[in-house]
């Protein structure tokens, strides 16, 4: 159950925190994956992330291009666009905007 | 299954569902990459192939079905006796432009000589073959000569449709690199090894932008990669309009095929 409500959140707000990660810099999806998980969001598997990656690249708000890191061989990493940095500003607004009430709702069961 | 045959069997799926050829490419190389990177099981990481492959389905977006174009290759009634033994009996195959076709059936039943019939370089006992624009063919074995270099395969095939030297080099050189080959080492054909000789033999089959192409098990001594980009490159040729029959005994092509023929003859004829 708690998974599951774990998982429906995250369905709701991936795509804002892979804009979010990357927002200052490219990166590629196995390196998104550990960021989220450092991040405290948990572990997030390839067959979850990369649908997401693909939809934000379809939609214009990141970009993509396979290339050879600092190190190791070449990954496909993605930027983000003007478009997502724009999305990102929106999502971000709409999203403490709704979690700021429902935090307020639920501390009292927390608490108590 | 380890995670090469995951990934070979999330491309067939992404195939199947007509995710575009390049997409496949992409989304193949990057599931492979995240699992060298982070180890772990495919089905893990990624789940069933399917399932994976459906949601990258919805991500990407897919290619229309493309219309059946107009008939490129109609054979139909094809009988074919040696001596007293019926090797085909009242055969057809009918394929439009954008289509593959692939020929089955158990060994001796009759696929190569089908192909040779359709291909003109043999002819039937009984019925007519009718072909719509320029023909490829890729025999199984021979199409090769063994004393010319690769570029000089590419510059006399490439002559026969009026291209001139450097432009059939060219041509040649690019279609053999689709396959996973650098072609433009001076080496004469009978040095090369059989897996490499084919891809010569399939580079030549194509080289001409046939409308019709006759492959006869064309990818015998492939490795798994060149396999695969055979594939893709089939997928290619039927998505630009050409009208592709492939005689193969592997079943697991069958997916990315639009018709099947199956030759075995306790089931005589075609089948959609």
């Amino acid at each position: 159950m708690e998974i599951e409500r774990r998982g429906q959140w995250l369905r709701g707000v991936l795509d804002l925190c892979v804009l979010g990660l990357l927002r200052d810099r490219e990166s590629y999806g196995y390196e998104l994956a550990q960021s989220l998980d450092a991040a405290g969001i948990g572990p997030i598997q390839g067959g979850t992330l990369y649908p997401v990656l693909l939809r934000l690249q379809r939609a214009g708000l990141v970009t993509a291009q396979w290339h050879e890191g600092a190190s190791g061989p070449a990954r496909k990493y993605y930027r983000i666009t003007d478009h997502g940095r724009a999305a990102l500003g929106r999502g971000g607004h709409d999203w403490v905007a709704f979690v700021t009430p429902v935090t307020t709702i639920v501390t009292g069961g927390v608490d108590g | 299954m380890n995670a090469d045959q995951w990934l070979h069997a999330l491309g067939v799926e992404l195939h199947r569902r007509r995710v575009a050829t390049e997409d496949v490419r992409h989304v193949v190389a990057e599931a492979a990459t995240h699992l060298r990177d982070g180890g772990g099981d495919p089905w893990t990481v990624f789940g069933t192939p399917d399932r994976y492959a459906a949601a990258i389905a919805e991500s990407v977006g897919t290619r229309p079905a493309p219309r059946p174009g107009t008939v490129r290759l109609h054979a139909e009634g094809i009988t074919k006796r040696y001596g007293r033994r019926t090797v085909l009996r009242d055969a057809g195959l009918t394929v439009r432009a954008g289509q593959i076709a692939a020929i089955v059936g158990a060994n001796g039943c009759g696929k190569s000589t089908f192909l040779r019939i359709c291909a003109g370089v043999e002819s039937p006992d009984g019925g007519q073959v009718t072909v719509s624009g320029r023909l490829g063919y890729c025999p199984q074995q021979g199409g090769t000569d063994d004393f010319l270099l690769p570029d000089e395969h590419f510059v006399l095939v490439g002559a026969g449709r009026g291209m001139g030297r450097a432009t059939a080099r060219r041509a040649g050189r690019i279609a053999a690199r689709q396959l996973g080959w650098e072609s433009d080492r001076a080496v004469l054909a009978r040095r090369l090894s059989g897996g490499t000789r084919q891809k010569l033999n399939l580079t030549l089959s194509t080289l001409t932008e046939p409308d019709v192409l006759l492959l006869d098990e064309p990818y015998q001594g492939f490795d798994r990669g060149t396999y695969v980009n055979f594939w893709d490159q089939l997928l290619r040729l039927r998505d630009e309009g050409r009208a592709i029959v492939v005689v193969t005994h592997l079943l697991n092509q069958l997916d990315r095929v639009d018709l099947v023929l199956d030759l075995t003859p306790a089931t005589p004829g075609g089948r959609p």
